[in-house]
């Protein structure tokens, strides 16, 4: 038993060390953002003059030293919300990020009741 | 001349699905328990006539009749065969007539093939098929017909859009449409089980088999789409959330939560609204998708040339399914005390359900919200891959480690007395996983979860296999599905970890190093073929370490008709790895950008796919030789 919690310790540790000291994904944003000339693609997929564009000012704002999210409102407030594939977390997009884990969660709630109703009949 | 016989073979079918419903009703008004011979034999020649008028539209395309319309914007003389052929549906009119074809030939065969069910229940069965046919039929004449003429007759056609003219996307549609339309059939059964309050597990075994071969048939043609995105698209992902994606994975949940619940239904009589409700959703999901994606409202790769005509009358029919089915459904709904209990198979398959609700819901939101701020606030928002990755994946940690736990509980109530070998299980997934960011490379806390529960359900399915060779009593089909997903979410964990990404700007005769590997740019060819010019790189990658060398070619094509440049990405593949690597020009100088991709475990993921479905073939055997 004692070695498996060291084996989990040893995995968690690993894990907490890897959550600091990220580098900023440079591909990673570029997937993130629209390519506002195409149809579906992202910048990082296109090779359009807008594309191309959008890449520079990203790097740019790298090396401002911009975190990602900031990168994001940057655009966004730039070209309009269409830009940006993750939708940011305001009053307009509130039911978008809440209604999921209210399924999730509402779903579990009723699984339950079924076994509280037969407890209850018992 | 086509163009007459087509029309009249499409009023006939109408005609005959008109004379199926009198019928029908005509029999149901009499005592017997038989069905006339008249309704198989009307029934089995619209099957004739649908198809008859399906080889005729093909006719067209393979003479390249332009005196159509559909063959004129859609082909050209210049095309290969098997891309005239394939054409026919690659369109909105033709890719209707696909619709009807399954329609119809779907509802002949449950005609036929349920012979030990009550005839009430067959009848409306097709009663409520035909009025879907009937809708479609109307669809295609009045808005949306493949034999309309054109005149003067054009010389030569517009050509098909290039990055269509692919094997892949011959059989992409055909296999796509077997799973959704043919979810049809069960929805009609639905009904019909509603009207004649044919509600026991007969329902489930009459209906079982159909779920399971559209299931089959959706995820082959959700994994043919994912494969040519993969090669054609040239970003090198196979999945982007694409609204068009999404609305070929909604009825998939759906089905995927009915066949779980059915079994149910067959084995303990439970569930069985909750089955109903399945069944109707599957089929509105899927003429939602149907809607989403020719009404041309959502910005996609899919997106054909969009017309409001359509989308109104799509529109339209579905409001009349929902209302319909909607209606019908609380008319007969009356509340059943099931009483299950905590710790049993059944509350893994409600388990089963409530996940796939949930991802379900989620994508159907994700989907529609940005047409709702559209219409509601005026702005455009955009949900993308990184919403779904949020949201779902972080679930899916729970859901296969209640996919492994599932299966081993017995019916009615179970007792946990296999805790320690679930330690053993969990313990050794671990293990694995901390073999593989040791060795390799290390990843995120939800990349480790991921990875450590999809191999919890591996190797606890795997031994469930050894535990049921031990009792000879197995369960094939389910182990194999399960492993499958397993892997599935495995590889695709791995490929997601491990994939390395480089975008390089080169000019012929450059070398670039990066990592452990060096990309040489050594010439360019110019080649031309029958209906297109291509310029192919001819780019060597070596992996310095390993010493191993590959060739690649990318191309840039240039076709004629219609004028399009389309951009070929070379693809090596082997047993652990891809490269990929894709060749555009940069304007007005002799720069090109090379994109290079090593994706690892690429082939393992249509693989874990492929037996995913080969699980799904496996029971509809074993049900078609126990009825």
């Amino acid at each position: 038993m004692k070695i498996k919690i060291y084996i989990l310790t040893i995995i968690f540790i690993f894990n907490i060390s890897h959550i600091f000291g990220k580098d900023i994904d440079k591909n990673l944003i570029y997937k993130n953002l629209r390519c506002l000339v195409c149809q579906g693609q992202s910048i990082s997929d296109s090779n359009s003059d807008f594309a191309q564009t959008v890449k520079l000012v990203v790097n740019d704002l790298i090396k401002q030293g911009k975190s990602e999210d900031e990168i994001y409102s940057f655009m966004a407030d730039k070209y309009g919300e269409w830009i940006v594939y993750k939708p940011q977390l305001n009053k307009q997009n509130f039911i978008l990020w809440l209604f999921p884990y209210v399924i999730l969660v509402s779903g579990g709630l009723i699984i339950l009741y079924q076994f509280r109703k037969k407890r209850e009949k018992t | 001349m086509l163009s007459n016989l087509g029309n009249l073979l499409l009023f006939l079918s109408a005609f005959l699905s008109l004379s199926l419903i009198y019928f029908s009703f005509q029999c149901l008004k009499e005592s017997q328990e038989l069905i006339h011979s008249k309704i198989f034999q009307i029934s089995l020649v619209q099957s004739t006539v649908i198809l008859a008028c399906f080889f005729t539209l093909i006719a067209a395309f393979i003479i390249s009749d332009f005196s159509l319309i559909n063959v004129y914007q859609n082909s050209h003389s210049a095309k290969p065969l098997l891309y005239k052929i394939s054409g026919t549906w690659g369109n909105h009119e033709g890719s209707l007539m696909l619709w009807v074809i399954i329609l119809v030939i779907f509802s002949f065969l449950f005609l036929i093939k349920n012979k030990l069910h009550p005839k009430k229940f067959r009848l409306y069965t097709l009663i409520f098929q035909n009025i879907i046919i009937l809708g479609f039929l109307f669809f295609i004449l009045f808005n949306s017909n493949p034999f309309t003429s054109i005149s003067p007759v054009p010389k030569e056609g517009l050509g098909l859009n290039p990055i269509l003219q692919d094997p892949a996307l011959a059989i992409h549609p055909p296999l796509l449409y077997l799973g959704f339309v043919g979810s049809s059939i069960y929805f009609s059964a639905a009904m019909a089980a509603l009207i004649t309050d044919y509600s026991d597990k007969s329902f489930a075994l009459s209906i079982k088999n159909w779920v399971l071969i559209s299931w089959v048939f959706q995820t082959l043609g959700i994994l043919v789409g994912s494969i040519w995105a993969y090669y054609e698209l040239g970003w090198g992902g196979f999945w982007f959330w694409d609204p068009v994606e999404n609305a070929s994975l909604l009825p998939w949940f759906a089905m995927t939560a009915l066949f779980h619940s059915l079994i149910v239904l067959e084995k303990r009589n439970l569930f069985y609204f909750w089955v109903i409700i399945l069944c109707l959703m599957t089929f509105i999901l899927s003429v939602t998708g149907t809607f989403l994606v020719r009404s041309g409202i959502l910005n996609s790769v899919h997106t054909f040339a969009s017309d409001p005509g359509r989308g109104i009358y799509i529109l339209s029919f579905l409001s009349l399914l929902i209302f319909g089915s909607i209606f019908l459904f609380f008319k007969k709904y009356c509340a059943k005390n099931y009483s299950i209990n905590s710790n049993s198979k059944e509350t893994f398959v409600l388990i089963n359900n409530w996940f796939m609700m949930f991802y379900l819901l989620t994508i159907l939101i994700g989907t529609l919200y940005p047409i709702f701020t559209d219409a509601l606030t005026d702005s455009k928002i955009s949900v993308g891959p990184p919403f779904y990755n949020a949201v779902i994946f972080p679930v899916v940690v729970a859901f296969l480690i209640f996919m492994a736990v599932g299966p081993n509980t017995k019916w009615i109530k179970n007792r946990f007395d296999n805790l320690i070998n679930l330690i053993i299980i969990a313990v050794v997934a671990i293990a694995i996983n901390f073999a593989i960011f040791y060795f390799f490379k290390s990843y995120t806390i939800l990349s480790n979860l991921i990875i450590i529960s999809s191999l919890f359900l591996i190797i606890s399915s795997l031994n469930d296999l050894i535990k049921s060779i031990k009792k000879s009593n197995i369960d094939l089909a389910r182990i194999i599905s399960h492993i499958s997903f397993g892997f599935l979410v495995f590889f695709i964990g791995l490929n997601h970890n491990f994939s390395i990404e480089r975008d390089l700007n080169m000019r012929v005769g450059e070398t670039k190093k990066f990592h452990n590997y060096q990309i040489k740019f050594k010439n360019l060819k110019l080649k031309d073929y029958d209906n297109y010019k291509a310029i192919i790189g001819n780019l060597e990658v070596e992996n310095i370490k390993l010493g191993d060398k590959k060739t690649l070619n990318p191309e840039i094509r240039i076709y004629e008709n219609p004028r399009t440049l389309t951009y070929e990405a070379a693809i090596k593949t082997n047993f652990i790895k891809d490269y990929y690597l894709t060749m555009s020009n940069i304007d007005r100088s002799e720069f090109y950008n090379i994109k290079f991709q090593k994706k690892p475990m690429m082939i393992w993921i249509w693989i874990s796919v492929l037996f995913l479905t080969l699980g799904g073939f496996l029971r509809i055997f074993k049900n078609a030789k126990n009825n």
